[in-house]
Formats: structure tokens, sequence, C-alpha cells
């Protein structure tokens, strides 16, 4: 729960994917929290983190969604791919079978998202070097086949960590400004607040009409 | 009082006509409201309308024959059109205009100026002999004395300058009053040409003037002024009116007498097109006096700009500190905060997605099987309809706290559900409420409200994230059992509902005990915590409503 001030101008929705095991849910709390979680419990079906920060003077709300990466909760966390403004997908550079599965991965983002959805790719647990199992030259050209942004990130001493979410915040921000991402478009993921203070766009009401029970 | 008509006449043989026009708005204003006038001056012109303003003129001119010649000013004044043209910038250039005024102002008064002037005295002498209230005579007297003798101080200067020693220093001077006129009038000629403080002469004059019983004394007396300006002005007085002054005096003492040297009008015009000439550079300039305070005679205009501003200011600091409390308390803001927001949208997005799910299901079933899949799903539904009258009223027991109570409930309305909820976090916040609401702190009704909104907001986003879990769980569940699910999540809901209306009520308790004298903001309090409660409650439901499709689905 993050409390504070409500004068930030946009909202991004984050989805951050990728296998179990691969430090989703420690790279968000790394981001949101400065801290790394040493036993972080599976995640079950989504979790979410906040927090704001400044890209080119504007203040951003990140609305980071941690999905589980546990194959059972594949059909639950595939519902909440809409709307995602940016999409984190994280392998574990240890792990072979985690980078294998990223064309999956990549795929359920690419149908679930809109095109101006930006996917950073993040080869978590770099300071595990000595295990590693994948090299950053592999992940990079896989990276700069499909178009999408890297690094090579630990969770655990931070590093990259916050490149990697404000990198992608930067580059929907310029999507925005470029007119790339159509922000009146129902699935952008990014909300647009004209006024500081600070009411949430979804408001309750809208949700109740949208129930279709 | 001294009269006020040595005065004007002082002022008028030297022709500053801007100094005027001030007097006369002023007086305007002041004979009116009869206060102090730090009004604008636009105000003045907007509030007066034309017949009361032309009143007052009248009256004024019954007073003493002055605004005659500002009469004859403004005839002259449209004229010589051409005056308009000038740019305060091009100093040069309103030099040599000004001569050229001059020149014809001189030749004005030569060939009509006069003629009409004293034509103006034989009209004014009627309605001098009417009788004219007292208090707004002394009012605009001692304003008007006040003024003219500020200006007879300049206008010695003036007349250095504009006659005199106009050539050599028109472009100097063109500057002085331009910056005279834009900072203020009291003290530029001072740091300008040196001259001291008009309003320490005006002060003396006043003085000077208050000795006098008889006008005939004052001629002297004025024409030891006119020389100590004119000295202090440093400009040789080479005074080409002279006599002007002794005519004026006699006007005075005689208005029969038709001995009126027309350099008034003259001056007043160079004055007047100054005047205009400056206000065309700057067409702020007025509102800018105005704003300053320099038409009116007293000082105290920008310390009282200031507090006002710092007023201003300080009541702009409480209204964005009760927003930013309001936002404090801000239900919808709260909710967000604990996530409540995002867990809806969330089970919304599940929802949805099963829904269709659903619905493809009943598109591609053999129809003679489509009628048992709606009775089915419409089976489900009524399982969720929360009982109209369940008034549980079973009391707590006396060994149990209340929110151990509220844990057990929960876990035995979920029992069937099979699933693993998590509990603990409504539970510990009950308790932390429960807790601060029991302190023996002094809290106030402000603080006890904020905490309820608070509380209740957190409540209700905990109550929606079980929902959001269980719908979440219910979908990876190997193996379903609709009805019991649906059971159990209704008597779920009860139970929740049921506790953020225990919330509610708990904080009015507390509320209740507080001995304020603000019994009103207390039942405001109160009230809007139970509409916050409602209010949670109606989200809690909402929340119960999303889940149906999931548990329709798991009997599909």
């Amino acid at each position: 729960m993050t409390s504070g001030p409500y004068n930030y101008s946009y909202i991004f929705k984050y989805i951050i994917i990728g296998d179990m095991g691969v430090g989703k849910s420690c790279l968000l709390h790394q981001f949101t929290d400065k801290k790394f979680m040493a036993d972080c419990p599976h995640t079950i079906g989504v979790e979410f983190g906040t927090r704001i920060i400044e890209v080119a003077g504007q203040k951003i709300k990140l609305q980071i969604w941690d999905t589980a990466g546990q194959e059972r909760f594949r059909a639950v966390t595939r519902s909440y791919y809409r709307g995602a403004a940016g999409a984190l997908m994280v392998y574990d550079i240890t792990r072979r079978s985690t980078y294998n599965h990223l064309s999956s991965w990549l795929t359920d983002t690419r149908n679930l998202t809109n095109p101006s959805t930006v996917i950073f790719l993040i080869g978590n647990k770099s300071d595990l070097d000595g295990q590693r199992d994948v090299t950053y030259e592999e992940a990079k050209q896989f990276a700069d086949e499909n178009g999408l942004m890297f690094v090579e990130a630990s969770a655990k001493t931070g590093q990259n960590v916050e490149e990697a979410f404000l990198e992608t915040a930067k580059k929907i921000y310029q999507s925005i400004q470029d007119g790339r991402l159509d922000l009146n478009a129902a699935e952008s993921g990014v909300q647009h607040k004209p006024a500081s203070p600070g009411r949430p766009l979804a408001t309750p009401p809208a949700s109740r009409d949208n129930c279709t029970c | 009082m001294p009269s006020s008509d040595s005065e004007n006449f002082e002022s008028a043989d030297e022709g500053q006509d801007h100094i005027k026009k001030n007097v006369r708005r002023k007086r305007i204003s002041s004979s009116n409201y009869s206060t102090d006038t730090s009004e604008a001056e636009p105000v003045c012109d907007q509030v007066l309308s034309n017949s009361s303003r032309d009143t007052n003129i009248e009256k004024e001119k019954q007073s003493d024959g002055w605004d005659d010649f500002d009469i004859e000013i403004t005839t002259e004044n449209e004229k010589h059109p051409n005056a308009k043209v000038l740019s305060i910038k091009d100093a040069s250039s309103v030099a040599k205009k000004d001569i050229d005024s001059i020149g014809t102002g001189w030749d004005d008064v030569g060939d009509w100026g006069q003629v009409e002037i004293v034509d103006k005295i034989k009209k004014d002498e009627v309605p001098k002999s009417l009788p004219k209230p007292e208090d707004q005579s002394n009012c605009d007297i001692s304003e008007v004395t006040e003024k003219l003798a500020a200006a007879s101080t300049k206008s010695g200067w003036g007349w250095g300058w504009g006659v005199d020693s106009l050539i050599s220093s028109a472009s100097a001077g063109i500057t002085t009053i331009t910056s005279q006129v834009s900072q203020g009038i009291s003290n530029v000629l001072e740091t300008s040409i040196g001259a001291p403080e008009p309003e320490e002469l005006a002060r003396k004059n006043i003085k000077e003037e208050t000795n006098k019983e008889v006008l005939s004394d004052k001629v002297s007396e004025l024409e030891r002024n006119d020389k100590k300006t004119e000295q202090s002005s440093s400009a040789e007085s080479t005074f080409p009116f002279g006599n002007l002054l002794s005519g004026v005096t006699k006007f005075v003492e005689s208005t029969g007498t038709k001995v009126i040297a027309g350099g008034l009008d003259t001056l007043e015009t160079i004055g007047k097109k100054t005047m205009e000439v400056l206000q065309d550079g700057d067409p702020g300039l007025a509102k800018k006096r105005a704003m300053l305070g320099l038409d009116s005679g007293d000082k105290p205009v920008l310390s009282q700009i200031l507090r006002e501003a710092k007023a201003k200011a300080e009541e702009e600091d409480m209204i964005r500190e009760e927003k930013k409390e309001a936002k404090e308390v801000h239900y919808e803001n709260l909710f967000d905060d604990f996530e409540g927001l995002v867990h809806l949208e969330a089970l919304e997005m599940l929802s949805k997605q099963v829904n269709m799910r659903i619905e493809e299901r009943m598109r591609s079933i053999e129809p003679e099987k489509k009628q048992d899949l709606k009775e089915t799903l419409q089976q489900v539904a009524e399982l969720c309809e929360i009982p109209e009258d369940e008034e549980d009223d079973d009391e707590t027991p006396d060994d149990t706290s209340k929110p151990e109570a509220f844990h057990e409930k929960l876990q035995t309305a979920t029992q069937d559900l099979g699933l693993k909820l998590q509990f603990q976090p409504l539970v510990k916040q009950y308790t932390d409420v429960l807790e601060w609401l029991s302190g023996d702190e002094q809290v106030g009704e402000k603080a006890v409200y904020k905490r309820a909104v608070s509380s209740l907001a957190q409540a209700t986003a905990l109550s929606v994230e079980i929902y959001h879990k269980t719908a979440e769980m219910l979908l990876v569940k190997p193996r379903r059992s609709t009805a019991d699910e649906a059971d159990a999540l209704t008597q779920m809901t009860v139970v929740l509902t049921k506790h953020v209306s225990d919330l509610a009520t708990a904080f009015t308790v507390k509320l209740n005990s507080i001995a304020a004298d603000n019994k009103q903001q207390i039942n405001e309090y109160a009230t809007n915590i139970f509409l916050e409660s409602g209010n949670s409650s109606t989200y809690i439901q909402n929340a119960f409503q999303l889940a149906l499709p999931i548990l329709q689905i798991g009997a599909v």
C-alpha cells in the first residue's frame, strides 16, 4: 500500500510476466521498497505494487501488476494483460528453461496487449554470474530481433532494476508525446489525470456498470 | 479652515494640470462618499453617473472659480489633437511639440481664452451666491488645499522648466516628468532636480496659509512661496507671467475684475497634454497610479495592499490545507491507497473473461441442453442472493475477543469453500482499530473521523482483495463444488458487510463519547461514517457479484 501524494499526471499500468521463480516479485519489491525479499512466497494470481516516478518533469504513478508465474495460473494471469502500457518480461540468467519460454511469453504479450505496449526484457539474477546459463549476447540478440528493450538486472543487489522500470516509463511517455499512444484508447494502459488532485479514474460506479452478471 | 481660493489660484497660475485633475477627481469622490479617497480613479468614474459627476463639478464651481479654467483647457486641448501623437520615448519631439503648444497657447490667450474665461466667471457669479453644504466644502477644501499646495511646489519648477529653460532642457524635463509620473509625485522631483520634497513644502504652505486670514495678504505670501520653490528648483526665475499672479489674486478679491492673464490656459494645456502623452505611452498608468494610491493624498495604501495580499495568501493557504485534509479523509482515495481499487479492477477483468467463456459455451452447446445450462446458471445466481433478514443476533461470547469472533465467523462461513483464504490482515486491522478506540489517549472528533473513514476504506479494500483472491483460486481449483462455494461466499459477504457496519458503529460510539462543544460537527461526522459504511457494503456486495461468474463456470 502506498499512500501519499496524489498529484501525479499519469497512471501507467505495468505487468510483470515470466516463469515461476525468475524473481518477478523480488524485482517489484526492489523497485517499490528498495529491499530484497529473500524468501518471497509464490504469487497467487496477481499482486500489486505502486510507485510514483518522474519523467520529463511529469509525475507518473506506476501501477504494477505482478503476475503469478506458476503454470496453473496462466489462464488467470492472461486476463490481466489487457491495458498494460508496459510489460516487463523476466527470465533467470541461471536457468535456461526460463529463457527458452520467452517466446511463449512474448506471444501472449503481443496477443493480449496493444501494439504500443512497451516490452522490456529483464535477465534477472545478474549477481549470480558464476551460475550463468544464458549469455548476455544471446539474450541481447533475441531482444533486438523482437524489438525489445533489454537489461540484465539483479533484484538482490538492485542493479539495473530502477533503470528497467524507468526506461520503460520513458519509452511510454515518449510514445504519448509522439502520438503513437492514444490516451483515449480504452486499453492504452495510460490514464491521464489533467488536474493534480487525484481521484482514481476507474471509479467504482463504472466497475458496477461493467458487471455483466 | 483657510479659504481654499488662494491656494487654488496659486496652483492655477502655475498650471500643473495633472495634479489638478487628480484633485478634481478626488473631490468628486470625496464629496460623494465623504470617506478617505483611496479608491481608484476609474472606479470613481464608473461609480459616478454622468449626471452626478456634473453635479459635483457644478458644486465645485460654486465653491471656487477654479474648474472654469479647466473647462477652457478642455476646449483648447481639443484644438490641439496633434499633441496626442507624442511619445514619451521621443523626448526631443515632445519638446518641440510642447513649444508649439505653448505658442498656440499664448495665441489662444490673446485671441479668445481670456474672453471666454471672463464670460465664465460672469456666469459663475450667479451660482456662487447659492448656499452650499458646509461639511462637504470643508472636506473638499482641506484635501484640495493639500493637493494644490503640493502642486504649487512643483509648479515652481514647472515654470522654470516649462517656459524658461524649456528649449535647453526639454528632453531632460520630459524624462523627468515621465519618471515623476510613473514613480510617484513626491520624491522624483527631489531626486531628479534636487528640489525639496513637495509634500514638505506643501505642509509649509498650508501652515503659512493657515495664518492668513485676509486674502490680500496672500499676494505677497504667494510670491514668496513662488520664489522659494523656484529657488529650490535651481532654475532662475524668469517668470514671464509675473503679473499673472497678482491678476489672479485680484480676481479672487473682486471676481468682477477682468484681469486674467491667459497664461493659465497655456500652462494647463501643457500639463494636460503632458499627462495625455504620458498616458498614451503607458495606458496602464492611470490604473497603476490608482493602484499605488498616488492619486490619493494619503500614504498607507502600499502597506494596506501588502496587508490585504498577506491576508489573501493566508486564506488561500487555509483553503489548500482544508483541501489537503479533505483528500486525506477521502474514502475513494484511501480505498485506492489500500489497493482496493486495483483488486476490484482485476476481479472485474477475471469476471468478464469468465463471462465470455460462459457465453461461448452457451453458443456451442446443443439447443436442447441450452435450457439446462441457463437453469444451472440461474440456480447459482439464486444461491448467491444475500438473505434479506438474516439478523444474526448471536452475541459474542465473553471469553473471545471481537476480532477473534470475527475471524471465527469468517472461517465458519468459508469452511466449505475448499480454499485457504487469508483473513489475518482483516482481523489484525480490526484488532488495531479496537485497540485504538479503547485507548485512553485523548483524541479529537476529527481524528476519530479520519480514522473511521480510513479504517472503513481499508477493511473494504481487504475484503475486495479476498473476493479477488477467492476468484483466482477458484479458477485454478481442480474440483469445484459450486453449491458449497456459493453458499460460503454468500455467508462471507454477510459477515463482511456486518463487519463494516460494526466498525462504523464502534467509531460513532467513540465520537459521541467525546465531550465536544461542537455537537453539530460530531453529528455530521457520524452521518458521514455511516454513509461510508454503506459505501463499503456496496463495494463488498459488488465484489461478490463480480465473483458470481467464477462460481457459475464451476457448474457448467
